[in-house]
């Protein structure tokens, strides 16, 4: 009675694990940008 | 493979097969026979008499059926109203459709109350309890349908929704609005024999009828199942709720919460445990209680 | 002050300190006050109406629209500003974090003041609060449900949160004994506060998975449980820097003068941490767009609505905490955590109220009496916070 249509419900997963990695980039970037090179926060302890 | 052994494993194989039958639980039927009402536009000629009986059967606002003029505009069930027919105009001419709680077999606002007051009863009509209900709310949040209502100008609020007349069905009645129709538009039956009569008709009158039952698929399948000659969509159903039943939208998260509890504190512990080892520091000197101890220790 | 008041002796000294501790100190004609107390009071009033003539003589709640701002704000975005304690009770009494110490308790008591107070908000929108014990005496558990979940949390956790403060309560009286016995039940009532934590963050989320057909597709999503969760922390830690920073100048002369000194130190560790979450929680948004396919719905209002918020009050203020913890600017991670604030006021409110039926004609817009009912919850929550700082010693851990 219903007809059926194919979806491809993984379409996008290509894209998804381009903006992981992405992700990883800038991530890594942020970890390196925020650690604790010139001026550690909390060194006193 | 020796006699005996064959015979064990035949035994084994075959205990397995009928054990079997019974490992998929949740995918085997429910022993109690659901229940439902057909509801075939084709044949409803407005003459609003559900709408009546309705308000009689519940004590409730009786509408004006002659004089009140409720076709100019499509109305919407209400907290005074459980059911209302509206009017639409279509290609195949005027459409008649009831409106009323689509008792879903999986009623969402079942599954969202939280102490039981909507509750889904053996054969499938969803019923509400007074004495249970906090007025949360949520019910109406999670209904599909929009059909509880909740009485906003009183102090001691219900929630009004049809409850397909469950004590009429439970003396062996049908429901009042059933009783009611004149043209048999709206027929009384289990949900097998509803799909059946539904079916019979699509196939019998091929071009009378769109080929889609209303209720069969939508939400996980509905109470109330709906036949109609032109797009649901074009007489006011909504027809992007999807296949599935609602609460299964909350099954992986409500799965994840007995795992989490027992899981989260072990791990919390752990790392615990962890951080307190890792310290090279001598252990006075980074305590986790308040500093009061601190002090006392160093006295 | 009559600290040294022997009060275990008896009872009698215990109810005459208690009396004196109630009476209200300091000048009455603060602009706090001035602001406040008419606001309670038109709010009690308001109450009183609306439990007599029913929830929609004051509210501009609808049958379409049965959730407004007393849930989607007082609730729903109240718990997540409260999420902050069970964040830094994790990085204090987990993992052993020294440097967090002094702002545990002005953050656990806020966060147990919050719950209070916001689970009294949900009694207030309940059609029948008469019956809301019956979800914990067992004659109707729905187990089934998600808010079910939620009430027994609510509860729990309060009392995990009160046993969390309740040392500095000890303290306040003077119960050395009391306060070491259950200074020892700490850890525990942290990890099971954090637990609870995680399931009604997240759970405050699932109440709208059922919801789908209502809210418009950019907000839902069946990973709002996980969304809810994660910017919960952030929630939680840019609400530290922003109240704490009020506290340190409104409560000035009870914190000692080496926590004004520490806590900018504190201010930017918790820049770092809600920086990174945030980051976190901008791709997970970003991999629900991509997996949803959802660039066809951004093109109008509601696309740009969502743009605002994901892009505008988290890209952002992430991006100018991780800059401000860098450079070492206050006033950049204090502008950041307002903003994160917003954010976060936004996406709840989206969720469950603004883009909550968006298709609809008429749309729910909060009557002021709800207005007013909201910012009841706040200020009294604040006169119970402010009774308690100026009681307890809630900022000095050191003593």
């Amino acid at each position: 009675m219903d007809s059926f249509t194919y979806v491809n419900i993984f379409e996008t997963k290509g894209l998804e694990y381009l903006l992981l990695l992405c992700f990883w980039v800038l991530f890594l970037y942020l970890i390196r940008y925020l650690s604790p090179t010139d001026n550690k926060p909390g060194k006193r302890q | 493979m020796d006699r005996r052994g064959f015979l064990k494993t035949s035994v084994l194989v075959g205990g397995t097969a009928i054990a079997g039958k019974k490992l998929n639980a949740q995918e085997n039927q429910n022993s109690a026979e659901f229940v439902g009402i057909l509801v075939d536009t084709t044949r409803c000629i407005g003459c609003r008499a559900c709408e009546v009986a309705c308000a009689e059967e519940h004590d409730m606002f009786v509408p004006d059926v002659v004089n009140d003029g409720a076709f100019e505009q499509v109305r919407k069930t209400s907290e005074k109203q459980w059911t209302v027919v509206n009017k639409f105009e279509t290609e195949k001419g005027d459409v008649f459709v009831k409106k009323q709680c689509m008792h879903c077999y999986q009623a969402a606002c079942a599954i969202a109350c939280p102490t039981e007051a909507m509750k889904q009863t053996d054969h499938g009509p969803v019923i509400w309890r007074g004495n249970k209900c906090i007025g949360c709310r949520f019910c109406m949040v999670s209904c599909p349908f929009e059909m509880p209502k909740f009485e906003y100008d009183e102090w001691n609020p219900k929630l009004q929704k049809c409850t397909m007349c469950f004590e009429r069905l439970e003396e062996g009645q049908k429901p009042a609005c059933v009783s009611a129709c004149p043209t048999d538009a709206l027929m009384f039956g289990t949900r097998v024999k509803n799909l059946e009569i539904a079916r019979h008709r699509i196939y019998s009158y091929p071009d009378q009828y769109v080929h889609h039952i209303y209720g069969e698929h939508e939400v996980g399948g509905t109470g109330y199942i709906y036949l109609s000659a032109v797009p649901f969509d074009q007489i006011g159903f909504r027809t992007d709720l999807g296949k599935k039943a609602y609460p299964e939208y909350t099954k992986e998260f409500l799965y994840a919460v007995p795992m989490i509890l027992f899981g989260v504190p072990a791990f919390l512990l752990g790392l615990n445990a962890l951080a307190d080892a890792s310290r090279s520091v001598p252990e006075s000197e980074f305590t986790l209680e308040f500093d009061v101890d601190k002090e006392e220790k160093k006295r | 002050m009559n600290r040294d008041v022997a009060i275990t002796d008896s009872f009698g000294n215990l109810s005459r300190f208690l009396i004196q501790e109630l009476k209200p100190r300091g000048p009455w004609l603060t602009p706090f006050n001035v602001i406040s107390i008419p606001v309670i009071l038109t709010g009690l009033g308001i109450l009183v109406y609306r439990f007599i003539h029913g929830l929609g003589s004051v509210t501009n709640l609808t049958q379409e629209t049965p959730w407004g701002l007393w849930m989607g704000f007082d609730v729903i975005t109240g718990v997540a500003l409260a999420g902050g304690a069970y964040v830094i009770t994790f990085v204090v009494y987990v993992m052993g974090v020294d440097k967090y110490h002094g702002i545990v308790r002005a953050t656990v008591l806020n966060g147990l003041l919050a719950y209070t107070f916001y689970g009294g908000a949900l009694l207030i929108d309940l059609g029948r609060p008469w019956n809301a014990p019956n979800p914990y005496i067992g004659n109707s558990f729905g187990f089934s449900s998600v808010l079910f979940l939620i009430c027994w949390h609510f509860l729990l956790y309060m009392v995990a949160e009160f046993v969390e403060f309740s040392p500095v309560i000890a303290e306040w009286l003077h119960l050395e004994k009391a306060k070491r016995v259950l200074k020892k039940l700490t850890i525990a009532t942290v990890v099971l506060g954090i637990t609870l934590s995680i399931l009604h963050q997240s759970g405050l989320g699932a109440l709208f998975l059922m919801a789908k057909p209502k809210i418009h597709p950019l907000w839902w999503s069946e990973f709002i449980p996980i969304l809810f969760f994660v910017s919960s922390i952030y929630a939680g830690l840019a609400m530290i820097i922003v109240e704490g920073t009020i506290s340190h100048r409104v409560f000035e002369k009870l914190i000692p003068a080496e926590h004004h000194h520490h806590f900018d130190d504190i201010v930017f560790g918790l820049a770092k941490g809600a920086a990174i979450t945030m980051i976190v929680y901008y791709f997970f948004k970003a991999l629900l767009f991509i997996h949803d396919k959802q660039w066809d719905l951004i093109v109008d209002g509601w696309g740009l609505w969502f743009l605002v918020e994901v892009i505008g009050f988290v890209l952002v203020p992430a991006l100018m905490f991780a800059f401000g913890f860098k450079h070492r600017s206050l006033n950049i991670v204090k502008i950041a955590a307002v903003m994160a604030l917003i954010g976060i006021i936004l996406n709840r409110l989206n969720v469950s109220v603004i883009a909550f039926n968006w298709y609809a004609d008429v749309h729910y817009f909060p009557s002021w009496q709800e207005y007013v009912v909201t910012f009841m919850v706040i200020f009294a929550e604040l006169w119970v916070f402010r009774w308690f700082v100026t009681r307890m010693p809630v900022f000095s851990s050191e003593h």
